[in-house]
């Protein structure tokens, strides 16, 4: 135990003089009679406290309506929300857990939304009562969606919104899109693979419509007048034969179409006589037409071997005899 | 754990285990020898029918060198009969549908075409070989390209034609082929009615008369090699006349048939341009022979992706193959398609290798390299090369 | 700038590897204690069978190689003769060429077979490749080996007993050097080294007359021997 305090002093003594001293003396000092030192010389002053106006803020307006009052006159037109006008207790918003949602009062949430307060049933119904004279009935004939694609077969979608920005003027509004039913247009075979071949994509092969969306020119109505110039331009291109056209040759083909090619003219030097009166041509035909229009594959190919057998009248692979001939 | 590794280590005796599987499948294989269940006596592909079916039949030595002298059979094919010490092929149902429709044809018709086609390594060629011997039996007049790829793919050597503008001749490879026709059919060439049926000038002093022997013809072209491809092109037209003519019956044999309409070809004219196999003499001949409008004969090809360029085969099929101008030159065709092996196929070239001596009787070895090999033949030679 | 200077040090003695529990085993992926794999069927069916497969169960085991396969084929040492004869990692190559040598190998037996007149005869030839390549293999590895010694300013080549190991390797190169020994345009590797396997396991050829060789060697050196201690 001697031993080891006497080390200890000595650790200590290798430290620091002034360091030691400091901390022998430590206790002997006065801590309550510490001054600040003013350098600069400032007055001592208590500060006072300023005093927060408070603005008189008048109790919401919901309190003095009446249960009968006539809402579309208190709120007639699109405007964000206000708590002291909506006589209704909304809470919006998320707190911690298990606390209600903050209530209608200063709540941004509340602000952010767009609502359609002026948009009430009764407001719709009396707006639509006030339009109503300057409306035609509907035609009663037109009753079944058929009649309307027969009679009206063009349907034409413009878009009529305010532009929520500086100018109210939308411009998604002067973009004009045409619509139509390709059978409503009665083109012949030529004419209609013309035609398509002219609309490249706008053609949808699922449902037969044709889709033309006009937006170069500044207005709806110029829009509008290209679209149906262009309308008329297919129509009459289509029907129109160019002296080039009767170049088309089999490479220029959709589909492979048998009577057409050297297939058809190879069965016929075969058997010496047109191709009608060949027995098993049918099955033939029909197999090289498949193997050309379907692509190359086994059932395919397997089609076309036998269709071959029953037109040479050769055994097939299965009916292999037993007793050598 | 120092323990358990060394005991490891010496458990992995490898002799040890090699031997006791042997021993154990030798019984096996004992009985297997004396049964020799996948061999056929029939040597005679007229007489195979369904029965013989995954079956190995050996083609007679005389035979094989008369039909294969100058080639015809795969490379491996043949070392494998040096090895072997045999000619053996497998009666498939390929060959047999085959051999089975050429018996049934009437010969007054058009001619009639069938395609081989399959993957590769499947066995095309030997079918074809197979078929080439049934036809030699019976007396057919054999025209047999061992492989067309030899001549688009890799010519011995080329010149410009001298009798056509703008063609080239192939006139080594045009009268190597020569003597393979000759050597295949010398039995049918004795026969004095198999005359031409015009007289053939080669040059201002060199011709050959009217009404001399195809032989003659075949003799002059391969003395002369500089008309060998334009001999060639003769020969066949007067085959059809011959065989329309009812003096022969002609059986059209060619392996690779697909190359004569791939544009790719490896002949170069002058300036390093490719030649295009329209434009090369031989092509002609052949396209002629493989024709319908001439009857007496019967045309087998067969269509191989091995026989153009490694970029492009991407489908084994025959119309991929042929392109449009060759499906139109040969339709209407019967394609047969040759697979890989079916298990009991499979399960009798393994009992042939072993009583062959090639592989070790080891036990569950048909199961694996039949997995591993999935039933292609090629690919189950190429297994079994260390077995 | 001495307590900065000191601070590097302490940083640069922290290595990591007096923390870490794991004990590398040089550049391996698994560490020492990990056990061989078992990847033969049989193997495992033995194990099993025995009731020794209790033992291995939790044992931490290295993955199998990609060429240990439990093929019916698989024959260690022949893997191990195709990796030294593996140049530039080409192992497909080297795979092939050990397959092509082992064809050629049985189509030397077969001719030889075919030839023969009598079933004796016959019964005498091995046609199995991997047995002939096992025999080769043990028919070529020497007994003795010569160690260079420096007594006195000159070395002396000291005969020494060979391990196992070695002496399997020494024997697998002299093939693949035998192998290599021909006519660069004509004979293409794997005939030649089939020769040589064919020969190696007939107690002849280049590999047996070089493994006597140094036989021979280690016989004149006998003088020699004590130098091993002393």
């Amino acid at each position: 135990m001697l031993n080891l305090t006497r080390n200890l002093e000595l650790s200590f003594r290798k430290i620091d003089k002034p360091l030691y001293k400091a901390y022998c003396n430590a206790s002997q000092g006065k801590h309550d009679e510490f001054k600040a030192l003013n350098i600069r010389n400032v007055k001592d002053h208590s500060h006072s406290k300023r005093s927060v106006k408070k603005t008189q803020v008048l109790p919401p307006r919901t309190n003095q309506m009446a249960v009968d009052q006539d809402w579309g006159s208190v709120w007639p037109g699109p405007r964000s929300f206000h708590p002291a006008t909506v006589p209704l207790p909304i809470r919006q918003g998320y707190t911690e857990k298990g606390a209600p949602p903050p209530d209608k009062y200063a709540n941004a949430e509340l602000m952010k939304i767009p609502n359609f307060l002026h948009l009430t049933p009764p407001v719709i119904k009396r707006q639509c009562e006030a339009l109503k004279q300057f409306c035609t009935p509907w035609p009663k004939a037109l009753d079944t969606m058929e009649k309307i694609n027969k009679h009206f077969p063009i349907e034409v979608t413009s878009s009529d919104y305010c532009y929520s920005g500086p100018s109210i003027r939308d411009p998604m509004a002067r973009i004009v899109t045409l619509r139509f039913n390709l059978k409503s247009l009665n083109l012949d075979d030529r004419a209609k693979d013309k035609f398509l071949r002219l609309v490249g994509d706008r053609y949808n092969k699922e449902t037969d419509l044709v889709t033309i969306v006009a937006d170069r020119c500044p207005l709806r109505k110029q829009n509008m007048d290209y679209v149906m110039y262009l309308l008329t331009a297919l129509y009459h291109e289509s029907k129109k034969i160019e002296p080039w056209e009767e170049l088309k040759s089999q490479a220029d083909m959709e589909y492979y179409d048998w009577t057409k090619h050297a297939s058809k003219t190879n069965v016929e030097d075969i058997f010496k006589c047109k191709f009608e009166e060949i027995p098993g041509i049918d099955k033939f035909s029909d197999a090289v037409s498949e193997y050309m229009n379907e692509g190359e594959n086994e059932y395919t190919i397997k089609k076309y071997g036998e269709a071959v057998r029953t037109l040479l009248q050769l055994p097939f692979s299965k009916e292999i005899t037993n007793k050598p001939l | 754990m120092l323990n358990v590794t060394a005991k490891l280590l010496l458990r992995s005796t490898f002799h040890k285990s090699i031997q006791i599987r042997l021993v154990a499948a030798t019984a096996e294989a004992h009985h297997e020898q004396i049964l020799q269940s996948f061999r056929t006596p029939v040597t005679n592909p007229t007489e195979h029918n369904s029965d013989h079916l995954a079956r190995l039949y050996s083609i007679p030595k005389e035979d094989k060198t008369v039909l294969f002298q100058h080639g015809g059979l795969p490379k491996i094919f043949a070392t494998h009969i040096k090895t072997f010490n045999e000619t053996c092929l497998m009666v498939r149902e390929p060959a047999l549908d085959i051999i089975n429709c050429l018996k049934t044809i009437d010969y007054n018709k058009p001619v009639v075409r069938f395609v081989l086609y399959g993957q590769k390594g499947t066995g095309k060629s030997l079918s074809l070989a197979h078929i080439i011997h049934y036809a030699y039996l019976n007396d057919y007049l054999i025209v047999h390209v061992p492989w067309v790829g030899n001549w688009m793919r890799r010519p011995k050597d080329n010149s410009n034609s001298e009798t056509k503008q703008g063609f080239m001749d192939l006139n080594i490879d045009a009268a190597a082929w020569l003597l393979h026709f000759k050597t295949q059919n010398a039995k049918l060439l004795k026969n004095p009615d198999l005359k031409i049926s015009r007289e053939i000038h080669w040059t201002k002093r060199e011709t050959t008369p009217k009404d001399s022997t195809l032989t003659e013809l075949i003799e002059h072209g391969i003395n002369r090699i500089r008309f060998a491809s334009n001999c060639i092109n003769i020969l066949a037209e007067e085959i059809k006349l011959l065989s329309c003519a009812g003096l022969c019956k002609t059986l059209v044999a060619i392996d690779g048939f697909n190359a004569f309409f791939y544009p790719k070809t490896r002949v170069f004219a002058d300036r390093r341009e490719i030649v295009p196999p329209n434009r090369i003499t031989l092509t002609e001949g052949f396209l002629n022979l493989t024709k319908f409008d001439w009857k007496n004969a019967a045309v087998v090809v067969t269509v191989d992706e091995l026989v153009i360029a490694a970029e492009d085969q991407t489908s084994h099929l025959p119309r991929y193959l042929l392109g449009k101008t060759g499906f139109e030159h040969l339709d209407p065709f019967i394609p047969v398609e040759v697979t890989g092996f079916s298990k009991k196929e499979h399960q009798s070239i393994m009992d042939y290798f072993r009583e062959r001596k090639w592989i070790q009787p080891y036990q569950g070895i048909d199961e694996e390299l039949y997995f591993l090999s999935n039933g292609n033949p090629f690919y189950l030679l190429d297994l079994v090369k260390s077995y | 700038m001495a307590g900065i200077n000191s601070l590097f040090k302490t940083k640069i003695l922290l290595k990591p590897n007096t923390f870490s529990a794991i004990v590398q085993n040089g550049m391996a992926i698994f560490p020492s204690y990990y056990i061989e794999p078992i990847y033969k069927k049989e193997d495992q069916e033995a194990l099993k069978k025995s009731g020794e497969i209790s033992e291995y169960v939790h044992m931490p085991t290295k993955a199998a190689l990609n060429s240990q396969t439990c093929s019916v084929s698989y024959d260690p040492i022949l893997s191990l003769f195709t990796n030294y004869l593996m140049r530039k990692g080409q192992k497909e190559l080297a795979r092939n060429l050990v397959e092509r040598s082992l064809e050629q190998v049985k189509r030397i037996q077969l001719e030889r077979y075919h030839k023969c007149n009598s079933d004796e005869e016959r019964a005498k030839i091995e046609l199995n490749p991997k047995i002939i390549f096992h025999r080769a293999v043990e028919n070529g590895k020497p007994l003795l080996q010569l160690m260079p010694v420096k007594r006195g300013g000159v070395k002396y080549q000291v005969p020494v007993p060979i391990s196992e190991y070695k002496a399997r390797f020494l024997s697998m190169n002299w093939l693949i050097e035998a192998g290599r020994e021909k006519d660069r345009t004509k004979v293409r590797f794997w005939t030649q080294l089939a020769r040589e396997l064919v020969d190696a396991s007939n107690n002849t050829g280049k590999v047996v007359r070089r493994k006597q060789e140094l036989h021979k060697q280690c016989e004149a050196n006998k003088a020699y021997a004590h130098y091993r201690w002393s």
